[in-house]
């Protein structure tokens, strides 16, 4: 196959093309969505979305749900900017205190779903509940204003349209991305999620590897936070709060089957970028915010039953 | 290695699956395990591969006593297997899933060169043509099963175990199977072969045990000295009588269920037959036939494409589950009686009750459970269910009883067509006679039964009829006189291919994708 | 040998102790709660406290029964908050800028509810696809689509008759919580009275096995997502009589609650089993704590942990049960 026929075969081309088609139109329509800001606003809102639709592509890479995503991002963002704000810790220690929250509640998570056997959907409902009272229990709904110039300034500032906070995601996803097509405990995993019992048979670890996705589920929830908090410059008790749809949504759009072993970097990515050219048409349009709401609801039921069409047309050839 | 299986028993609720059965497995030879379903066969694979562990009996390599807990300590101890079911990444490619066991690695990182070298070599042992960067999830069905066996024998293990293996290859593959197998005797490796194509047995191995009833029936006996016609005789051969079910009288020319051409979306093509009125009609084959593909699609869990269904004269289209049984009269006593014909969680009342929920209603339009137990309890009785009180939880029940129970709500129905699939499996003898007089009898009120069933001495005993099915095709329709010798003898030739005298592997035209 | 006799009655008394053992431990802890915040702050047992719970607790409730009757098939809802505020919104909308009278506007609200679970129903149904994801778009269409339409107004010109009957006080009971008694007493006929409701068990206790005995499992899902909307429309009605408004706020914590009154008071999550008492339980546990931490001034910040740490527990309970219940070979029944 020549790479126009790779390409073409590859699942997210439909995403791409829609992406392209998106491009075009707004650029045909509004003036100011090319300009220097507004790619600069785009790439910003990119930023958090693309690592939280990961924390959760990962869980899903795994066939397990994690509810518990946007609670913990609140509780690391507190976190972080509250030993910023009130203890003067230095920006390293308290990003390293924050991903070190994030995996110790992904392992609370994985370890909790293995050990009790009870579904990752209710184990995480729960554990969000948690986190989030922690988080409002110590903050008492009051975000901390007072960080360091230097990662505000972080969080603001640009090499033209590029934000510099968008250089983690890129780092992350490319690690992720290696992680997984490349490492032994990468493609142990997605075993795990592709053929559970298959994996067992052949003496795969299953659930050292379910704890393993939830760690990093945490982990990247923490790294979502922290550039939140880096964006908004200043650490909210809310942040995370609207995490969940978007984080299944991204995933989803993205071709991620519920059932687990299937999620693509390169796909999630894409579908993080629809969502974010659609929520930035939106703007331009100066169309009611309400609408983005209502169209990733109907994105997801899209992509879903797109997914299902494709797999019965597949099945019955 | 030597590898010894010592009086192994092993014991599920209500049935024992193997009793005493030994298993003397040398290097350098091919071992065959032969015995018809339900003989204990795959159970004693499960325990070699360290899946079940033995209730009585000991296993042990090179003389040194073995325990696995788990198929990671088989495979460790230098077991490795073939199984029935696929057990591969759909989304990895044919290399990966080969060597997924031990990926080759440096560093934490997957060694991609190696992983396809590696898988390269034992792959083109088998089937050169196939690429190893493929994903797996597009590969047929045969293709996969060679990616499972270039991943056995990967492992370079000491034991092959190899279970039905050419259930969905043939021709060239299967003959390279072959040839990869002797050159592994050769090397000193101890190989087991487990199938139902005596054929192949008889050329291929060099010593065979037939497994019967979960006991041993021939224990290794060298292939020389075990004809075809001894080695089918030691597999349906039984010592307990066949239940007298007295004269069975029956109106053959009152068909009520024509079956005409069809074909289905489950694989079958051009499928005729016809069951009469109060008849029951046998439907033989093995595993894989296509029988309770046929039974689902009578009953409408899936479709007729092409042909036409005649019920009592009238042309008609099955669209559903629910049409079936409502509309036509038609029920279906799953294989699968715990997973498909029983709700284990609930009670036996409302097990039974379920198929005429909606007919006994009262005026208020309410259900109430003295109706559900008004019809569960004379039938409980009548069946003569074994159980503390109506509440029980069906799973609480023993094999038999729950068996009985899945009748007893077909019955509660009154249904007209009754398709029974494999009625006795896990059902201790003595409930088995009593469900196999209770078909018998049910026929005198007119129901008709399409009974199908590995058991033979079953088949014999209950049908007037035996439809014989191998590959999703009608093989063979014989009258059952009821004598048990001549009549066995007729369908396992039926079954094991020696129709128009055709004798070797390669001469077969198998229609199967 | 033969039963000479096979008994139809129910299991002995001891049994019957074990099985209602969750309830039992429940009340048990409902009863230790409020010993506890009593002692600790006198004023939670005052009429009008309790007069502030019972109305809490009947929303909670109705909010558990919606959640409830989806579970009973082994899928769930997570669209009972949307559905809850679309349905209200509606009412409000119809009251306020359309002088609809009340039973009339509360029928629509109703109405909307039903439909809106019918479209998950049949959504769920016709494409095979994964009540969890079918249900989590829904909420943000739904939710979405009525930002939208009504651009997140708040009615607050209600007929005052409805601020009245959510004030309307029994001694220190409510009347929303006859209501939701009364709502629990319909299911529980629906549950044990019905053949609709043996369905919706069988369904989810074995979808397959159901189907293969006639059981027309699809429609059974699409009715119970149906009811789940109509019950997320009651609570939202309910909510709105005790707000005096409709607001689009409304519907937002759903999620936590409805979940936890179920799981406590006994139903599978994966079908097959409910409990109409135990929901109310649960609800009653859930408003309990609540009111308590707001009572003895802990805040209600705190109130998040507590459920979350409640629903942990309850759900490892729940498992340690069953299998215990195994193992001394006693057994549930519907």
């Amino acid at each position: 196959m020549n790479v126009a026929q790779r390409l073409l075969a590859k699942e997210w081309s439909a995403l791409a093309a829609a992406i392209l088609a998106g491009f075009v139109v707004l650029s045909l329509l509004s003036p100011e969505f090319l300009t220097e800001f507004n790619l600069y606003v785009m790439l910003r809102s990119f930023c958090v979305v693309l690592v939280v639709a990961f924390a959760q592509m990962l869980a899903l890479g795994v066939g397990q749900l994690n509810l518990s995503i946007g609670a913990l991002g609140g509780l690391v963002a507190i976190a972080a900017g509250g030993v910023m704000d009130k203890l003067g810790f230095p920006i390293a220690l308290a990003v390293g205190l924050g991903l070190l929250i994030g995996a110790a509640g992904g392992l609370a998570n994985g370890l909790l779903t293995v050990r009790t056997g009870i579904n990752g959907f209710i184990i995480t409902l729960a554990t969000a509940s948690v986190f989030t009272g922690v988080n409002l229990g110590v903050t008492e709904s009051i975000p901390f204003y007072n960080l360091p110039a230097a990662f505000v300034a972080f969080g603001t500032e640009r090499f033209f349209a590029i934000p510099y906070l968008l250089a983690p995601p890129i780092a992350v996803g490319a690690a992720l991305a290696f992680f997984l097509a490349r490492t032994v405990p990468g493609r142990y995993l997605l075993a795990v999620g592709g053929n559970p019992q298959a994996a067992e048979l052949s003496g795969l670890p299953r659930d050292r590897m379910i704890v393993l996705a939830h760690v990093l589920s945490g982990l990247l929830a923490a790294v979502g936070a922290i550039l939140a908090v880096a964006q908004l410059g200043s650490a909210q008790p809310t942040i995370g709060a609207d995490w969940l749809i978007i984080s299944f949504a991204a995933p989803i759009i993205g071709g991620a089957a519920l059932t687990g072993g299937h999620i693509s970097v390169a796909a999630t990515s894409l579908a993080v970028v629809l969502i974010v050219l659609i929520q930035n048409g939106m703007v331009l349009a100066k169309v009611d915010p309400y609408w983005v709401q209502f169209l990733l609801g109907a994105l997801i039921l899209v992509a879903v039953g797109l997914n299902r069409l494709r797999a019965l047309h597949a099945r019955s050839e | 290695m030597r590898f010894v299986v010592e009086n192994a028993g092993k014991s599920f609720p209500g049935v024992v699956a193997l009793d005493g059965v030994s298993l003397d497995i040398r290097p350098g030879e091919v071992h065959a395990l032969v015995g018809e379903n339900g003989a204990g066969k795959s159970t004693l694979i499960k325990i070699i591969t360290g899946l079940y562990r033995p209730d009585e009996g000991l296993l042990s390599i090179d003389g040194k006593e073995v325990r696995f807990a788990s198929p990671r300590d088989a495979i460790a101890a230098g077991v490795s297997a073939v199984h029935q079911e696929r057990n591969l990444i759909p989304r990895f490619s044919v290399g990966e899933n080969i060597m997924i066991e031990r990926l080759p690695a440096r560093g934490g990182l997957v060694d991609y060169a190696s992983v396809h070298a590696e898988a390269r070599r034992f792959l083109d042992m088998i089937d050169p043509s196939m690429d190893t960067r493929t994903e797996v999830r597009r590969l047929s069905v045969a293709q996969m099963q060679i990616v499972e066996i270039a991943k056995a024998l990967s492992l370079e293990a000491g034991l092959l175990l190899l279970d039905e293996p050419t259930a969905s290859i043939s021709g060239h593959e299967a003959e390279a199977l072959f040839a990869v197998l002797r050159r592994l005797k050769a090397e000193g490796k101890a190989i087991v072969f487990v199938s139902h194509k005596l054929d192949e047995v008889i050329a291929l191995s060099d010593r065979v045990t037939v497994l019967r009833d979960g006991k041993t029936a021939v224990a290794g006996d060298p292939i020389a000295a075990v004809s075809r016609s001894r080695m089918v005789s030691a597999m349906i051969g039984r010592d307990e009588p066949v239940a007298n079910l007295g004269v069975r009288k029956t109106l053959r020319d009152d068909a009520v269920l024509e079956v005409i051409g069809i074909a289905t979306t489950l694989g079958h093509r051009d499928l005729s037959f016809t069951l009469n009125k109060g008849e029951i009609l046998g439907l033989y084959g093995l595993v894989g036939a296509g029988r309770t593909e046929l039974a689902r699609t009578l009953i409408g869990d899936a479709k007729v494409t092409a042909g036409k269904l005649r019920l009592n004269g009238a042309p008609v289209s099955i669209r559903s589950v629910s049409q079936a049984l409502r509309k036509f009269r038609i029920g279906y006593i799953s294989e699968d009686r715990k997973g498909e014909g029983l709700i284990l969680a609930h009670p036996v009342r409302s097990n039974v009750a379920i198929t005429v929920w909606r007919r006994v209603l009262n005026r208020l339009g309410l259900l109430l459970r003295r109706r559900e137990s008004e019809i569960a309890g004379p039938l409980a009785r009548k069946l003569e269910i074994k159980t503390p009180s109506l509440e029980q939880t069906v799973g609480k029940l023993s094999g038999g009883n729950q068996q009985k129970v899945s009748i007893a709500k077909w019955l509660a129905v009154e249904v007209k067509i009754l398709i029974v699939d494999e009625p006795t499996v896990g059902v201790d003898i003595k409930t088995k006679s009593a469900i196999h007089e209770l078909i018998a009898e049910i026929t005198r009120g007119d129901v008709s039964v399409l009974l199908i069933s590995s058991d033979m001495p079953e088949m014999i005993a209950l049908a007037d009829r035996i439809l014989v099915m191998r590959d999703f095709l009608i093989v063979g329709e014989l009258e059952n006189n009821r004598h048990y010798e001549p009549m066995s003898r007729r369908i396992m030739n039926l079954i094991h291919g020696d129709f128009a005298g055709k004798g070797s592997d390669a001469e077969w035209e198998t229609t199967s994708g | 040998m033969t039963n000479a006799e096979v008994r139809a009655d129910r299991p002995g008394p001891q049994a019957w102790l074990v099985e209602q053992s969750n309830l039992l431990g429940l009340a048990a802890i409902i009863v230790l709660l409020w010993m506890a915040f009593t002692a600790r702050a006198p004023g939670f047992v005052t009429p009008f406290n309790l007069f502030a719970i019972s109305r809490s607790v009947a929303i909670d409730i109705v909010i558990g029964y919606s959640t409830m009757v989806v579970l009973a098939t082994g899928g769930m809802n997570l669209a009972i908050g949307s559905i809850g505020v679309c349905s209200v919104m509606l009412a409000g909308y119809l009251m306020q800028k359309l002088g609809l009278p009340v039973p009339l506007a509360f029928a629509a609200g109703l109405a909307l509810g039903a439909l809106l679970g019918f479209a998950n129903g049949t959504a769920i149904v016709r494409s095979g696809v994964n009540s969890f994801i079918i249900t989590l778009a829904s909420a943000s269409l739904f939710m979405g689509g009525m930002l939208i339409l009504t651009k997140a107004a708040i009615y607050n010109g209600v007929p005052p008759a409805i601020a009245a009957f959510g004030r309307m006080r029994w001694g220190f009971i409510s009347p929303l919580l006859l209501i939701a008694l009364a709502t629990g007493a319909a299911l529980l006929i629906l549950f044990r009275f019905t053949a609709l409701g043996r369905e919706i068990l069988a369904s989810g206790a074995n979808a397959r096995a159901a189907e293969l005995s006639g059981v027309p499992v699809g429609r059974v899902v699409v009715t119970v997502h149906t009811l789940s909307g109509l019950l997320a429309a009651g609570a939202g009605l309910m909510l709105m009589t005790r707000l005096g408004a409709a607001m689009p706020s409304i519907g937002e914590d759903w999620l936590l609650p409805s979940f936890v009154a179920p799981v406590l008071g006994g139903t599978l999550l994966a079908g097959g089993f409910v409990s109409i008492i135990g929901t109310i339980l649960g609800a009653l546990l859930v408003a309990t704590i609540r009111s308590g931490l707001l009572i003895v001034q802990v805040g209600n910040f705190w109130l998040q942990l507590f459920l979350g740490l409640i629903l942990l527990f309850a759900v490892m309970v729940d498992r340690y049960r069953g299998v215990y219940a195994e193992r001394r070979g006693l057994g549930r029944s519907s």
